[in-house]
């Protein structure tokens, strides 16, 4: 039954985390449907069965919050989406053919999106 | 000794032969691979002392320390790149020696205008580890 469904899933629905929470307060409806898309991007790349796909998101979500705390700046957030990069190449590179668009996905246009889109909107908050 | 017992003990004396060449060959490799990776590990404490020593934050920036350091470790990386036998493990030691030079670029940059965070200083760690993780399981 749908409605059941739906009841279960909102239950099981695990509490926001502090970026999505920063993120759900973007008013202007454009910017928000950037942030939608990069929110979906990172819950999948975090329920993924890859593990450098999962860790790599991780990373990137604490690090995002890291920034938005003040606790690192952007010059330092830039610098540890480098390093995730030059990390994310060879893992990339080893998977079959067919799987490497998908982990190019989850990874590396995550992280651009991150710094084009989330990064700015993440500083104007602070 | 008939003609049918020698023509045996020469086929057993080959297969010993060609045993003994694989066993060898195989505690060769192990030997190598975990001399390899004991350098990866003696790279990978010299990288994290060296955030450990400069990536403290309040700490007056010494210039000449700093230098003197990152040439150390550039001795070490260029030394190990040149002792490794396989060719093909090289690639792996030259990623590790990219990971430096950046951590070297970053940690001057920030720590010449005190800019240095506790969080910087951990998640420049954690990156350290994880690409060094990588590296081990990734020799061929």
């Amino acid at each position: 039954m749908p409605s059941d469904n739906k009841r279960k899933r909102r239950k099981s629905s695990p509490k926001k985390s502090e970026l999505d929470s920063a993120l759900d307060q973007v008013g202007d409806e454009s910017v928000a449907a950037a942030m939608k898309e990069f929110q979906d991007l990172l819950a999948q790349a975090k329920g993924d069965t890859a593990e450098q796909i999962r860790q790599n998101a991780d990373e990137l979500e604490r690090r995002l919050v890291l920034l938005k705390n003040g606790e690192i700046d952007k010059e330092d957030f830039d610098f540890f989406v480098e390093n995730q990069k030059r990390d994310l190449r060879v893992f990339i590179d080893s998977q079959p053919a067919q799987s490497q668009e998908r982990a190019e996905k989850l990874t590396l246009k995550i992280l651009e999106i991150a710094v084009t889109k989330v990064v700015p909107i993440l500083i104007a908050m602070i | 000794m008939n003609a049918k017992a020698a023509k045996n003990l020469i086929i057993q004396n080959v297969f010993l032969c060609a045993a003994a060449i694989v066993i060898t060959s195989c505690g060769t490799a192990t030997f190598n691979k975990s001399g390899s990776n004991a350098t990866i590990e003696s790279l990978r404490s010299f990288e994290l002392a060296f955030i450990d020593e400069f990536a403290v934050p309040g700490k007056r920036f010494n210039a000449a320390a700093f230098d003197a350091k990152v040439n150390e470790g550039n001795a070490k990386f260029q030394q190990a790149i040149a002792n490794e036998k396989f060719t093909a493990r090289r690639p792996v030691l030259v990623d590790l020696k990219s990971q430096f030079d950046a951590d070297a670029t970053h940690l001057r940059s920030k720590a010449s205008r005190g800019k240095v965070t506790p969080a910087l200083a951990a998640e420049m760690k954690k990156d350290v580890n994880k690409i060094y993780d990588h590296a081990l399981g990734q020799q061929t």
